[in-house]
């Protein structure tokens, strides 16, 4: 029997057993070592699913205050309005700006992890974005964390868990929309359900903004062999309608002059 | 439903939801009109190897025997490199045809679905991008 037909018995099998029995697996990994956390990683989807370990559910809305609520509802309703009329909104990645925390997290390419003595530091391949986690130092005060994309993260592990604590996100770094105070701390917890997924449980804080805190998990597969590619976000075409907000795409490329039945001078800049 | 099948369900489920979730967290394809897709052969004049987007330049011969340029927007070197393209594998006056959804504001240009090369290879633009639903 070829390795392929015997990987998808044993697949078969699990899955014939049911998902409680999944489930029961996933809850007790056996040991893996801190080190298994190096490499590339995929987010964990059905395009390669494990059926002994269940997919992440879905990230629920934040639990914002009732004021900050209304707003990010309105934003909400804004945004799908205009996917309806055509014309999306313009937003961060078409300016070429990153994700940021916790978003970058969601892996939206590939990621790698890499452990050197005293810091672990992950690479995201969109928008080539990095965030380096100091272990064993004590965290910054807020006001001594500059803000940024990224913040300012130390861990510490405990056991078998990754224990991380981030601040110093800056106030326009918004995930799924979502408004935050200068205080606002993600704190994850990061450990492997087996040699090759791992999970990043994620407690976004903020009791100027949050009712309680916005919990939700992460889970990443093992891409093995993958080597992260470059991402310099250039020369975007995608620009902002100066008269909807909306975006809009420059039809010829930048300094071409494009032909004659084409508006290459279409409003916007060539570079955003 | 037994067991198995309501398994194979709820992965199904999750699937849909993790497939929705990415396609919204990147980009909106709203201002494209992916139910009236065309389908629109030329002369490639440029091939933009960047993201966040790559782009192709091409000019389509009309009618009356003038051109009409259009500007293909298509996903980015990653998820590209992914599915089998390559940075160089379309040049500038590469005969092609392509199948895309035009952009809903009426100016030529649109997303790509399907790519036939000169060679006769066909390439899709990734999983949030969609397919073509014309052939």
């Amino acid at each position: 029997m070829s390795r392929d037909i015997r990987a998808a018995v044993l697949v078969l099998a699990v899955l014939a057993t049911g998902v409680d029995c999944g489930l029961a697996l996933a809850q007790t990994p056996p040991p893996v070592s801190h080190a298994a956390l190096n490499g590339a990683w995929d987010r964990y989807s059905t395009a390669t699913l494990d059926p002994r370990v269940t997919a992440a559910a879905p990230v629920p809305p934040p639990p914002l205050k009732p004021a900050y609520q209304a707003e990010w509802l309105a934003q909400q309703k804004a945004a799908k309005e205009a996917d309806e009329r055509g014309q999306p909104l313009y937003g961060g990645y078409a300016q070429c700006l990153p994700d940021g925390m916790p978003a970058m997290m969601m892996a939206m390419f590939p990621m790698e992890v890499l452990q050197t003595p005293g810091q672990i530091t992950i690479i995201e391949e969109a928008y080539n974005q990095v965030r380096r986690i100091y272990l064993n130092e004590k965290q910054l005060a807020i006001d001594d964390a500059e803000p940024g994309f990224w913040g300012h993260s130390v861990g510490h592990w405990e056991g078998d868990t990754l224990v991380v604590n981030t601040v110093g996100i800056k106030e326009e770094v918004r995930f799924r929309g979502a408004p935050h105070s200068a205080n606002m701390q993600i704190d994850e917890r990061i450990r492997m359900l087996s040699k090759d997924i791992f999970e990043d449980q994620v407690t976004v804080t903020d009791p100027e903004y949050l009712t309680q805190p916005w919990k939700f998990t992460w889970k990443y597969v093992r891409k093995p062999r993958y080597k992260i590619l470059e991402y310099v976000c250039e020369a975007n075409r995608e620009y902002q309608d100066p008269q909807t907000g909306g975006i809009r795409m420059r039809i010829g490329a930048p300094g071409s002059g494009g032909s004659a039945s084409a508006p290459a001078s279409a409003p916007g800049p060539a570079k955003p | 439903m037994n067991r198995f099948t309501k398994h194979v369900a709820r992965l199904a489920f999750a699937g849909l939801l993790l497939a929705g979730m990415s396609a919204q967290a990147h980009h909106s394809f709203a201002m494209f009109d992916h139910d009236h897709q065309i389908k629109i052969s030329g002369t490639v004049t440029h091939f933009q190897w960047t993201n966040p987007h790559v782009y192709i330049d091409l000019d389509v011969p009309q009618d009356q025997g003038d051109l009409k340029h259009y500007t293909i927007e298509c996903a980015n070197p990653g998820i590209l490199d992914r599915i089998g393209w390559k940075f160089n594998m379309i040049k500038v006056g590469d005969k092609i045809t392509t199948i895309i959804a035009p952009l809903r504001t009426g100016e030529p240009g649109g997303l790509l679905k399907q790519v036939t090369l000169a060679d006769g290879r066909k390439f899709e633009n990734g999983g949030p991008a969609g397919k073509a639903n014309i052939q």
